[in-house]
């Protein structure tokens, strides 16, 4: 069984890794809306270097970089070449009636290279710390209760259901059963998610019950030490100075 | 259904967060008069996480393959709290597995949870005038697909100019969707009135 287990590889000690998690998730969290905004492809590009950079300094394996961002960058890729061949403008290459426009070549790549470089920090910004540590830096930082527990009840049970899915579908396929596109098929799989939502329910209903019982009332306990030391605030300062940066510069540029 | 960092304007992610910020803290309100939400935490997260499992589920369609994303069946079975799921499960999306963006986790969740709420309405509403539930988890299920592939477009369109191929593309690539979220929601609605009725908004027959 591989689980999608984006901390693998948090037990790594890099400076990225090192970093306080609070200043982590800020920083990086404006760092990707940032990214997410540029104006100019030659910047945009930059970017892009910035954030493999930062794979880099943090020393995390590149095949285990490949493999998470593999789909994701795919999916975005298909933005490209749907852009390149609906946005009207000069034509490029004209085969019949489709044609390849340089307009849309441009906004297609601009848009590829924004969003490789939030796709990077989003996938760096897990990668390097534990689950657990994100978690308390969220507490720390006052984001409301109700959505930090469920983001992190959410992602404890994804794998038991997960679990859960794999042995009865398992078992479905031991039965002879292939997945096809037709109605006996999505009456089996309906019923099977069927099946798959009362398991959670009552699971659901089982937790619930153990955790009053235990004394839960929806507030955390919280034993965290979390201290900024000197290069945490250092590397704050060049990642927001880097999230200003690429929006300053192409406007003084212009000038 | 996602969409990507980078693509849609300053003015649209903004928008999207306002509308979804919004949503969460009525429909949290809203359940909070019903029951304690806090308490609830625990099965309201194995339910999101069930529904995250779902959507991994991959179906083959001729060369590629599709996954249900059964933002219709949410709603009729978490009621309005889907909203704040779905939200919980596009960030847990977002971050852990790469999938969508951050930025647009906003307007992402607004995409798929307004219709979803629509579709729990009228599943409650459909259901007292006696329709059966087949016929209504295959109306509610085909239909919150569509609304959200039309706020799709809407979306992408408001945009810029230039994203009218890309909505058209979008558009179409939904149309098989909505046929195969329809006959699964209903299926799994009539599985869960034999087996759970509980699950779902009516009234249990004695």
């Amino acid at each position: 069984m591989s689980y999608p287990g984006i901390d693998t590889y948090s037990m790594l000690d890099s400076t990225l890794h090192r970093f306080d998690p609070r200043a982590k998730l800020i920083t990086f969290t404006i760092l990707i809306f940032s990214f997410a905004f540029i104006a100019e492809i030659v910047v945009a590009l930059l970017a892009v270097i910035f954030s493999l950079t930062l794979i880099f300094i943090s020393r995390i394996p590149l095949h285990f970089v490949y493999r998470s961002l593999k789909f994701p960058a795919l999916f975005i890729f298909t933005i490209i070449v749907v852009m390149a061949f609906t946005v009207q403008g000069m034509p490029l290459v004209e085969i019949w009636y489709i044609s390849v426009t340089m307009e849309g070549l441009e906004i297609g790549s601009l848009i590829f290279l924004r969003a490789i470089a939030s796709l990077i920090l989003a996938f760096l910004m897990l990668a390097t710390s534990r689950f657990d540590e994100i978690i308390k830096a969220m507490y720390s930082l006052k984001i409301p209760n109700i959505m930090v527990q469920m983001i992190s009840f959410s992602y404890r049970y994804i794998f038991v259901l997960l679990e859960e899915l794999f042995t009865m579908k398992r078992a479905m396929y031991t039965r002879g059963f292939k997945m096809k596109l037709n109605q006996y098929s999505l009456n089996v799989l309906g019923n099977m998610i069927g099946m798959l939502l009362v398991k959670s329910y009552d699971r659901g209903e089982r937790v619930y019950r153990s955790m009053i019982s235990r004394g839960y009332t929806g507030n955390p306990r919280l034993f965290t030490d979390f201290r900024m030391v000197m290069t945490d605030y250092l590397l704050s300062t060049v990642l927001l100075a880097t999230a200003l940066s690429v929006h300053f510069f192409p406007l003084i540029m212009s000038k | 259904m996602h969409i990507s960092d980078g693509v849609l304007s300053a003015p649209v992610i903004a928008a999207g967060w306002i509308v979804t910020l919004l949503f969460i803290v009525l429909t949290i309100r809203s359940t909070m008069k019903k029951i304690d939400i806090v308490e609830q935490i625990p099965s309201f997260s194995v339910m999101t996480a069930a529904f995250f499992v779902v959507s991994l589920i991959h179906i083959p369609m001729g060369p590629t393959s599709v996954h249900p994303m059964l933002n219709g069946l949410i709603g009729i079975v978490l009621g309005p709290i889907a909203y704040v799921s779905m939200f919980v499960g596009l960030i847990l999306q977002a971050f852990l597995f790469q999938h969508g963006g951050v930025t647009t986790i906003g307007v992402n969740a607004a995409l798929v949870g307004i219709p979803a709420i629509i579709a729990y309405n009228l599943f409650s509403k459909g259901y007292e005038r006696g329709i059966s539930e087949k016929t209504l988890g295959f109306v509610c299920g085909g239909f919150a697909i569509a609304l959200a592939a039309l706020l799709l477009v809407l979306v992408l369109l408001s945009t810029g100019q230039e994203f009218l191929g890309l909505a058209q593309v979008a558009a179409v690539a939904h149309l098989p969707l909505i046929v195969i979220e329809g006959i699964l929601t209903g299926v799994i609605v009539t599985y869960l009135a034999k087996v759970k009725p509980e699950l779902l908004p009516i009234k249990i027959k004695k």
